[in-house]
């Protein structure tokens, strides 16, 4: 911010306005040198031709700008440069935007709910409101809609990509979670690892050697649904490991890991078929805790048992 | 014991035994034990009838008697177990035909049918019996003795135990080298007596039962190799048959880890068989992925002599019976359902919002069936408070997870509805067909009289149509039906078994 051109009107003239301009500069020039701040004392230093009233309002004036900020270390206040390219965003911007900007800053790429600015900015709700508007129209933040509540509008800085938490990740499409997408990945994915171990029933080099073909590492799962061109979307390998979760969580696949970390898949059948239970109507019964021998729910009159005997 | 259980039980006594034995047998589910004289009182029934059931019962060691707390006065029990065990005859000897043949199937009915009986008895019934099944003058009483013989040594019949000294109340002991001492049979005495002529056996007074422990643990090992085979291949199977087989040369059969048995003995055991000559060249193999394999029915615990393997049948029916559960989570309530039910298992403790994201379900459904499914019991819910104090605003956790104790004696209690539910409807479909399964079998009773006369076939065609075609159809429909109810009986009864083992384990 400073230059050295100052130095040379310091030189020619000693003109009242350029030497309060030249101190206000060699200030600047202070304060950029030193990352921890400045003192009034080191200015004192640097400046020692300036009157108090002078000093006071040079730097004022510098604070007014949001070149500095304003800090007080152990009794005595402390100036610091601000990182510059912030001040030039809200350049032109009253304090109550400058606060508004900083919480919202603040958030990061997870966004902040306006309940929550309005409670650390302790602005009213309707001057809260027009800020933000105004913020947003200047392409400073962007409201961001979450996916955890569809209704709740999160704001972040203008140039950030939103958090998986808020967008959901692949997996959300305009807030809404895509259950087909997901259904259909988790039966592709379950025929790739089929088909691995379909191909080891006459494998000839033993059972471990059967056992290691049939596992796939999520990246060779990703290289397949990848080439299948079902997605729009890119995914990533870890989006695979996800859907791969799921298949383990189904109970068809297996799950294990290597010497170096990443994962391996494979297909497995269940230890049991169908228990008996479920082959006759009681097992999958809604009512069954309100059959009895007595009332309107009871085996000899019951629908389900029909209906599976005719 | 719930009154679901009281209530298969009562329905099984009157469908064998008739109502007297049933009002009995409820008296004595209800209270723990009883004495003889405050049966009449509470059932209404005449002493007599009382002592002619509680005898019944005994003979099929469905109630014990012991010294109460009156001296001399002995209290009655009844084992509800043992009584739905009736329903798992069939398959006792479905057991017998398949692996030990005919004759051994006709000698473990005859010996079921009544309760405990002598060696020579059982087997002159079981003679008789065969000769009426095979139509032949003759049949070899040696082969039937050596074969009851062949089923002492495999434990399948054991002695009864019989009154040590005279006592009031008499107590059944038996020794332990006794149980399985094989009986000496006088065959000159047993063809006599079979040709109806007065003859002694040699063996009066020694009673025999059925072993059923040694049955189950037979349908144990089927399950668990069956589950292997199904998991891993039939090489893996075969190769688990032999090692239960080696367990036993030096395993008690119930215990719920085995010593452990070593590979060269392994090794040398499945060269000997020859159907599966892939096993025999990869047996380390196979004992890798086995004891790698998920399921942890086996697991290594040495290294001398090639490697020491031990079965663990604890862990076996612990993973069985969440296979089980998880399965019939999946049919009831959908695989979404049976997705979230993984992985709360998987997780022990979690929050609903950690199942949405994990199991990939969209909000709504994913709170919906884990709601339905703690509505059911098949998860619970923790709640975990930062502090006890109500007035302070504070989060709440709540966390679900499942108790499998608990879930498998809920799916337990479903089975026994089931299956008191099955058998009430298939008695409700005979008795509403009554008058026509009746009117069919007055109706053959006549074809074969007539045929015995000589009938010409025009007379028996007559006698044929006696019974209209709808009342054929209606007939044949019934006879599907009961044959369905009977099957699903069976079926359920297995899901029972395995949950049963698994909560005897738990012990």
């Amino acid at each position: 911010m400073t230059t050295n051109k100052p130095e040379e009107s310091v030189r020619n003239g000693n003109d009242q306005l350029s030497s309060l301009e030249s101190s206000e500069h060699r200030i600047l020039a202070l304060a950029k040198g030193s990352g921890k701040g400045i003192s009034d004392k080191d200015i004192q230093n640097e400046v020692p031709d300036l009157r108090p009233d002078q000093r006071a309002s040079i730097i004022n004036k510098l604070l007014a700008q949001g070149y500095f900020d304003l800090f007080n270390q152990g009794g005595t206040l402390l100036y610091k440069l601000k990182d510059p390219s912030r001040i030039q965003k809200v350049k032109g911007a009253d304090n109550e935007e400058k606060i508004v900007y900083s919480i919202i800053e603040e958030a990061g790429n997870k966004g902040i709910w306006i309940r929550d600015i309005r409670f650390k900015s302790n602005l009213i709700p309707t001057q809260l409101n027009k800020i933000l508007k105004i913020l947003e129209n200047k392409k400073l933040i962007k409201a961001v809609k979450s996916v955890s509540a569809s209704k709740k509008k999160v704001y972040m800085l203008y140039n950030l990509e939103p958090d998986r938490t808020v967008t959901g990740g692949a997996w959300y499409c305009d807030q809404d979670f895509e259950a087909e997408f997901v259904d259909v990945l988790n039966q592709q994915c379950y025929r790739f690892l089929h088909q691995k171990l379909e191909a080891t029933r006459d494998c000839k080099g033993g059972p471990i050697a059967a056992r290691n073909i049939s596992y796939a590492s999520s990246k060779d799962v990703w290289k397949y649904i990848s080439e299948l061109g079902i997605s729009k979307v890119q995914l990533s390998v870890e989006d695979m490991e996800t859907i791969l979760d799921t298949l383990l969580y189904d109970g068809k696949v297996e799950r294990c890991v290597t010497t170096d970390g990443s994962h391996l898949y494979r297909a497995v059948e269940s230890l049991l078929p169908a228990p008996g239970i479920v082959r006759i109507p009681c097992g999958v019964c809604p009512v069954l805790r309100h059959c009895s021998d007595v009332g309107s729910v009871n085996p000899k009159k019951c629908v389900y048992m029909k209906e599976w005997l005719e | 014991m719930s009154t679901q259980f009281g209530a298969l039980c009562s329905l099984i006594l009157l469908e064998h035994f008739g109502e007297i034995v049933q009002k009995v047998g409820n008296d004595l589910y209800k209270c723990q034990s009883k004495p003889l004289r405050l049966i009449p009182g509470s059932t209404k029934l005449p002493l007599q009838k009382v002592k002619e059931a509680l005898r019944i019962m005994i003979q099929y060691d469905f109630v014990t008697f012991s010294m109460g707390q009156l001296p001399d006065r002995a209290e009655y029990t009844l084992l509800a177990d043992k009584v739905v065990l009736l329903l798992r005859y069939p398959r006792y000897l479905l057991l017998m035909k398949t692996q030990y043949g005919d004759e051994a199937e006709m000698l473990i009915e005859e010996i079921l049918r009544q309760g405990k009986d002598t060696a020579s008895r059982v087997i002159i019934r079981a003679a008789t019996r065969l000769k009426e099944s095979l139509k032949v003058e003759k049949v070899c009483l040696v082969t039937l003795r050596d074969k009851f013989l062949v089923l002492v040594n495999k434990q399948f019949v054991m002695r009864c135990p019989y009154p040590s000294e005279e006592k009031d109340v008499p107590e059944l002991t038996i020794k332990e080298k006794q149980l399985y001492l094989p009986p000496d049979i006088n065959l000159k005495g047993l063809s006599d007596l079979e040709e109806g002529k007065p003859g002694n056996p040699g063996d009066e007074g020694i009673c025999w039962r059925v072993n059923l422990d040694r049955f189950h643990q037979d349908f144990r090992d089927q399950i668990m190799v069956s589950a292997i085979s199904r998991r891993l291949d039939d090489n893996a199977g075969e190769l688990l048959r032999q090692l239960l087989k080696q367990m036993y040369l030096r395993t008690e059969p119930w215990v719920a880890t085995s010593n452990p048995v070593p590979f060269t003995e392994l090794r040398e055991a499945v060269r000997k068989q020859s159907s599966y000559p892939l096993l025999a060249q990869y047996v380390d193999q196979y004992l890798k992925i086995m004891e790698e394999d998920s399921s942890g029915f086996v697991s290594k615990v040495g290294d001398s002599s090639g490697g020491q393997y031990s079965l663990n049948m604890k862990t076996a029916f612990i993973q069985l019976t969440w296979a089980t559960i998880e399965n019939i989570v999946m049919e009831r309530f959908g695989s979404k359902a049976a997705r979230i039910f993984r992985l709360v298992k998987a997780k022990k403790f979690v929050e609903q919002e950690q199942i949405q994201q994990i199991a990939m379900i969209p909000a709504k459904e994913a709170k919906l069936l884990t709601y339905k499914l703690l509505e059911e019991n098949f998860l619970q819910m923790q709640e975990l408070r930062k502090s006890l104090a109500s007035n302070v605003p504070n989060k709440t956790f709540f966390l679900f997870y499942i108790d499998l104790n608990q879930v498998a004696r809920m799916v337990l209690e479903m089975c026994c509805k089931a299956l008191y539910n099955a058998m009430t409807r298939r008695e409700y479909e005979r008795s509403e067909n009554r008058r026509m399964i009746e009117k069919q079998q007055r109706i053959e009773l006549i074809t074969l009289n007539m045929k015995e006369q000589g009938a010409t076939s025009e007379q028996l065609a007559e006698i044929e149509e006696m019974l209209t075609p709808p009342e054929q159809a209606l007939l044949e429909k019934v006879r599907i039906m009961i044959n369905r109810l009977n099957e699903a009986e069976l079926q359920l009864d297995e899901t029972m078994f395995i949950l049963q083992l698994y909560l005897s384990y738990q012990i």
